[in-house]
């Protein structure tokens, strides 16, 4: 397979179908939107570690994900890594793939969580597969850049 | 050829089966299982900063007199298992590696399937094919 | 800029049967028959057509279809750019309106095992809109629908389109 193109249309085409013609975009609910990430996340990170040496830790796990997954997946590396060495990690993707086509203004951002959240799903699922249990939220405060919080669940 | 292979899911239950002889498979079960311990403990050797295994083979896990039991553990923490017969002395050690990554290369595969829920145990009757092939070196 | 560890077409390609295969499964607990499934896929594969018609002139820098032997040929070639498969075109109908494609590979189904309780659902259904969405958008009304299917065991997978008629170039709403 080839083209970039059919995931985008493929991404559009879930979140349509999870929010249906949902017009009230307040505590809208996209736990099936993210659940569907999840399920891909745990997946395709199966495929991808087949291959690779043992991480060494949580945050050599952490830095994976920001290199070398998040090129392949979302076509280049993010921008910012943060962490509080306490199991929060905040992930920053100052053009992120599937905001990149909205325009920015206002009515736009109401709607990014929709553009969002399938992307916190495959995070989650990701990392869930690779033993670290974790809570995925995103915040869009200006398009099409994104943050990504990470908050590591200890056992 | 090996006589056995076996993956055990993160929370060492075992999830998939498979012995060139049926018979065998409760004798080989226990085997499998009482080498988990030994997987544990190359994953963490505590008191020795620096001497964790990088790759995904662990290598021979222990030998008994009537077989050796060999170990691999994924990134996403799914061990295989392989036992192979002491009287088999042809099998080399990248031999057993090529097998590992092969058996790897269908439970990522076998993963992928979306009917396939995670953690449950495999039933697909492909996925046995293909493993039986790889440990009696039909492919 | 470090070196890249993963084949990113790849990457992508795998990505999208793993999507589309969630999605599928989603849809499988969401409604009760799975012929329902089966029809939401074919309309989310006529809307992803719509848009992906653009994307093929625009790449292709192809023009109007001469003929329906010509709009098969221009298909063939969106499979290859779109799915990385050549499929070939056969089975013609006597009267020339009909045709197949024949997939010896699917890579949308390449890794998916269907459970016993669900060899009705058209799982590449999506395929069948997308091929409808696409032609509706250069005016021409087709069907399109699986005949087999390496899905339920069948040696390959057979996507037959059927030509209905010509649409009148589309005026722009409200001034019929």
């Amino acid at each position: 397979m080839a083209d970039d193109i059919l995931l985008d249309l493929l991404h559009s085409e879930i979140v349509q179908y999870v929010v249906g013609n949902n017009d009230n975009m307040k505590d809208e609910d996209l736990s099936t939107l993210e659940y569907i990430g999840f399920s891909t996340g745990y997946r395709i990170i199966e495929r991808l570690t087949k291959e690779m040496p043992r991480f060494k830790d949580e945050l050599d796990t952490m830095k994976f994900i920001c290199t070398d997954f998040w090129s392949a997946v979302y076509k280049k590396q993010i921008d910012n890594l943060r962490t509080n060495h306490q199991g929060v990690y905040v992930l920053q993707d100052n053009v992120f793939r599937f905001l990149s086509r909205l325009s920015n203004g206002k009515q736009y951002l109401e709607v990014a969580p929709r553009y969002v959240t399938f992307t916190c799903g495959v995070i989650r699922g990701s990392l869930a597969n690779l033993n670290i249990q974790c809570l995925v939220t995103a915040e869009v405060q200006s398009l099409p850049s994104c943050k990504f919080h990470i908050q590591v669940q200890r056992t | 050829m090996a006589v056995c292979a076996a993956i055990v899911g993160k929370e060492n239950s075992p999830k998939f089966f498979c012995c060139v002889n049926p018979d065998e498979e409760l004798n080989f079960q226990y085997k499998v299982l009482s080498s988990l311990d030994i997987i544990e403990e190359k994953l963490n050797p505590t008191n020795k900063p620096g001497t964790e295994i990088k790759e995904l083979y662990l290598g021979m896990l222990y030998s008994l007199e009537t077989c050796k039991i060999y170990g691999y553990v994924t990134n996403t923490k799914i061990k295989f298992i392989i036992v192979v017969d002491s009287s088999n002395l042809q099998l080399r050690d990248n031999e057993i590696r090529s097998m590992f990554s092969k058996i790897h290369s269908e439970y990522a595969d076998m993963v992928s399937n979306p009917f396939y829920t995670p953690g449950e145990p495999i039933t697909s009757k492909l996925f046995a094919s293909s493993i039986k092939n790889i440990i009696t070196g039909t492919v | 800029m470090s070196r890249q560890r993963f084949d990113t077409k790849k990457v992508n390609s795998e990505l999208v049967t793993l999507t589309y295969g969630t999605l599928v499964a989603q849809m499988v607990k969401d409604f009760d028959n799975p012929d329902d499934v089966s029809k939401q896929l074919d309309r989310i594969g006529y809307n992803m057509g719509i848009r992906l018609i653009e994307d093929f002139l625009s790449k292709t820098g192809t023009g109007r279809c001469l003929d329906l032997k010509d709009t098969a040929d221009k298909i063939q070639s969106a499979f290859r750019l779109y799915l990385g498969v050549q499929p070939n075109v056969v089975n013609w109908s006597p009267a020339g309106d009909e045709f197949s494609f024949i997939l010896d590979s699917n890579p949308l189904t390449e890794l998916v095992e269907l459970p016993e309780d669900l060899k009705q659902l058209k799982y590449c259904n999506i395929i069948c809109g997308a091929i409808r969405g696409a032609l509706e958008m250069v005016q021409l009304d087709v069907q399109s629908w699986v005949v087999q299917d390496q899905l339920k065991g069948d040696q390959n997978t057979e996507i037959r389109v059927k030509f209905i008629r010509r649409l009148e170039d589309a005026m722009p709403a409200g001034e019929e």
